[in-house]
């Protein structure tokens, strides 16, 4: 219901008029006291949303990270100690996370439905909905479509991640190729990011509009997704070369550097940051080589401190610019880790019950929510698969998973998993 | 190390003949003979230690000892075999009276080391134990009373392994970027280091390989340094290798490598005084070698393949018998598997009692 103090018209605003026109920054200045209606709140809030979806790929062991069984048979030689949050521990390798517990939510009951990488990934990341003879979006692609790219006008959905960059419009599937993903290789802008100095602003944007005006004349009776897709990624480039000091690492602070840590890791964490706090909608950062099916622990020994350093830095830092009330962020793998032990010292693939971290944007804080047995092998409580993350990831983001449907080219398709839903536990 | 008799001779008087097999389950770190030969003792993957008496025909577990916590790695013996020391993951090192029959808690360190303690070697004079651990630092304690002696303190990362000289004067220590120390036992100073680096390998985010485990010869005059020689992490791979050094110079004298790189690790090894190496390794599940090898050959003179994922060897005292911890076949796998009951099933570890030498001797 509207307030009373407020007009009418203020609830026809368009979240993109309300953008455009007044900006996020001069809400005290309505005239409503201060104080939004709760219907235009939940628009202007909806659109400030943004998500931070760390992906750690291979497979984070479940015992030596969010639900440690310490002195059980499969629990490892890892402690677990206490967090910010009385009565939840985590395992002894994530020290610094375990001192913002008290921002976190961790699901300790998924279940899901595939142990292999090939299709794991996949799978997790479009959030395996019914197949309905489609290529579902990654959820960054989902993301960029059904919220777009908010005021910055940057792309909506960026991948900082080791190794090569560029385009990967393979993630948006069925949504067409400009729903894909911006790759920042190694965290390195795209090549060529800076006009060269011989070519002066006004030739440059000569050069554009000549571009623009023959891609609509090659439009015309073709069709649109493609071509659209190609002039979308040199609008893109357009924006990012306006913001090109996004990029540079030495402008970063060192305190910064060294909190995030001067890793790959924590260098593409930080970057990540930049890109939330520059109002990216949606920001991927990844880290590879996690599939320790050899030498698991002293792996996850090395590997750990370094995620727990960026992670814990990040949702320090989210959480101290009050950034965490808009931004949802999510630590994952493609499955957990194998209780047992095998005689490489490694643990294999484990989708049977395995957990993941959450913060920010209605998730509650400083809650565990699920349960496995004291062994660790299977979920004791309810188990929850990919679908129900989905529901829930969109329902934090102010989606309404069961009203919101994709449009195919005239195919309504569900946005998650008809059969699963929200788990109201995790969100406030 | 002295190279006198040819490998022909060699194999035929170290080829090892399985005696038995111990079944230990579940799954242990690493079994070793008591000094008396009578007993092996194995630390736990679940913070036991067990013990098994040799002295009928056929391997007796006896109880376990409690009081340890996550996994028990360390065990070591003084050199009079009349206390047993073993150290945990959580950072625990007990001290306990050992004879044949009884174990007895001596003393505790409770906090011996910040969290994993890794290894632990007690000096030849019998006056002083090492640890060393997760939290960098290497520590000599008093095995009279448990009393801390020296603090060593000059890695920087993860200390692997430890070691005393065969003259008790000095100590090396390992760490997982295959740096290798060399102390003063007495002053705490450090003498110098052997370069081991190329143990180690930065394979995206994670650290791989190290200097895990060293062992001096009986003259004191080689350091052997075991590892792999990383190729990627993850799962983890890498040619198992052993690096020997000169211990006056500390230069690095012959490289042996072990195998193709899913063999991996070298877990444990012993140097004889007959002038071979004997090492165990592990790799990719189902991959497992015994090997003995002189320096300056190409290949070992005995290699064993069918005890898969070998991770401790130890030498009886009489020097007749060896014993090889090893597991199960059929260690891994994705996803949900149960046994023929419908449970989960962990692994085991079967202990392998080999004679050395004629299968008849």
């Amino acid at each position: 219901m509207p307030g009373p103090l407020c007009k009418p018209w203020e609830h026809q605003l368009s979240r993109r008029h309300w953008l455009g026109t007044v900006g996020a920054g001069a809400v005290g200045a309505l005239g409503c006291g201060g104080l939004l209606p709760p219907v235009l709140a939940d628009e202007v809030n909806q659109s400030k949303r943004q998500v931070l979806f760390v992906w750690i790929d291979g497979g984070m062991s479940q015992l030596e990270s969010w639900d440690p069984k310490p002195n059980t048979q499969f629990g490892g030689p890892f402690r677990a100690i206490d967090t910010s949050v009385p009565g939840i521990q985590v395992s002894e390798l994530l020290p610094r996370t375990a001192q913002q517990m008290h921002h976190l939510a961790i699901i300790r009951s998924l279940c899901t439905q595939d142990n292999s990488h090939s299709a794991g990934v996949g799978r997790i990341q479009r959030g395996d909905p019914k197949n309905r003879g489609v290529t579902y979006p990654y959820f960054g692609s989902a993301v960029a479509k059904l919220m777009g790219p908010g005021a910055s006008k940057l792309p909506p959905y960026v991948w900082i991640k080791p190794g090569s960059g560029g385009f990967k419009h393979q993630d948006a599937g069925f949504l067409g190729p400009r729903y894909g993903a911006l790759a920042f290789g190694d965290g390195q802008p795209p090549e060529n990011l800076v006009r060269p100095a011989s070519l002066s602003a006004d030739r440059a944007r000569d050069r554009s509009l000549l571009r623009q005006r023959a891609n609509e004349r090659y439009l015309q009776g073709r069709p649109s997704s493609v071509t659209e897709a190609n002039s979308y990624v040199f609008d893109v480039a357009q924006t990012l070369m306006d913001r090109k000091e996004l990029f540079d690492e030495s402008a970063f602070s060192r305190k910064d550097v060294e909190r995030y840590g001067s890793h790959e890791f924590g260098r593409h964490m930080l970057l990540g940051r930049k890109m939330l706090e520059a109002g990216v909608r949606f920001v991927k950062v990844n880290s590879y080589g996690w599939d320790t099916h050899g030498d698991n622990f002293n792996g996850h020994a090395s590997l750990m401190p370094k995620f727990d350093q960026a992670f814990a830095a990040i949702i320090e830092d989210l959480a101290a610019s009050g950034m965490l009330e808009q931004v949802l962020v999510i630590a994952m793998s493609e499955f957990g880790r194998t209780p047992r032990i095998n005689g490489h010292i490694g643990r294999d693939h484990w989708p049977e019950a395995w957990s993941l971290a959450m913060a920010g944007c209605n998730v509650r804080r400083g809650v565990v929510v699920g349960e496995t047995n004291p062994q660790g092998t299977w979920v004791e409580s309810e188990e929850y698969d990919i679908g129900h993350m989905f529901h829930t990831w969109f329902k934090a983001l102010g989606i309404d998973p069961h009203h919101t449907e994709y449009d195919n080219g005239g195919q309504p398709l569900p946005i998650a998993h008809d059969d699963c839903g929200v788990i109201e536990e995790l969100l406030s | 190390m002295i190279r006198q008799v040819d490998a022909e001779t060699l194999k035929a008087r170290f080829e090892p003949h399985e005696l038995q097999v111990i079944a230990a389950d579940p799954q242990i770190v690493g079994a070793y003979f008591s000094p008396c030969g009578t007993r092996l003792v194995a630390g736990g993957f679940d913070a036991r230690l067990r013990r098994w008496s040799l002295e009928a025909d056929e391997a007796v577990e006896l109880p376990a000892v409690e009081g340890h916590n996550g996994w028990v790695q360390a065990i070591g013996f003084d050199p009079k075999g009349t206390e047993l020391f073993s150290g945990d993951s959580w950072g625990q090192l007990r001290a306990w009276s050992w004879d044949k029959h009884h174990v007895r808690p001596a003393w505790i360190q409770q906090t011996a080391h910040d969290g994993w303690l890794r290894d632990l070697h007690v000096c030849p004079r019998g006056d002083m134990v090492a640890t060393c651990g997760r939290d960098q630092v290497v520590r000599l304690w008093s095995t009279t009373d448990g009393s801390l002696q020296r603090e060593l303190r000059a890695h920087e990362h993860d200390v692997y392994c430890v070691r005393f000289h065969p003259d008790g004067r000095t100590l090396v220590s390992g760490d997982d970027r295959g740096v290798v120390k060399h102390w003063n036992a007495s002053t705490g100073a450090c003498l110098g280091e052997f370069d081991a680096s190329e143990l180690y390998l930065l394979h995206r985010l994670q650290d791989v390989g190290g200097a895990r485990v060293l062992r001096f010869d009986g003259t004191g005059g080689t350091l052997a340094c075991g590892g792999t020689t990383p190729k990627n992490g993850g799962t983890v791979q890498g040619a198992p290798t052993i690096l020997l050094f000169d211990v006056a110079s500390r230069n690095l004298q012959e490289k042996l490598s072990l195998g193709a790189p899913n063999q991996c690790l070298v877990h444990d090894m012993h140097l004889h005084d007959e002038g071979f190496v004997m090492a165990v390794t592990s790799g990719t599940p189902g991959q497992g070698q015994l090997l003995f090898q002189r320096p300056g050959d190409e290949e070992p003179f005995v290699k064993t393949t069918n005890m898969p994922n070998c991770h401790s060897l130890s030498l009886h005292p009489d020097g007749s018998r060896l014993a090889v911890v090893a597991t199960n076949r059929g260690s891994n796998g994705n996803g949900r598997r149960l046994d023929k009951d419908g449970r989960y099933p962990g692994n085991t570890s079967p202990i392998h009692l080999l004679q050395l030498g004629p299968a008849d001797a």
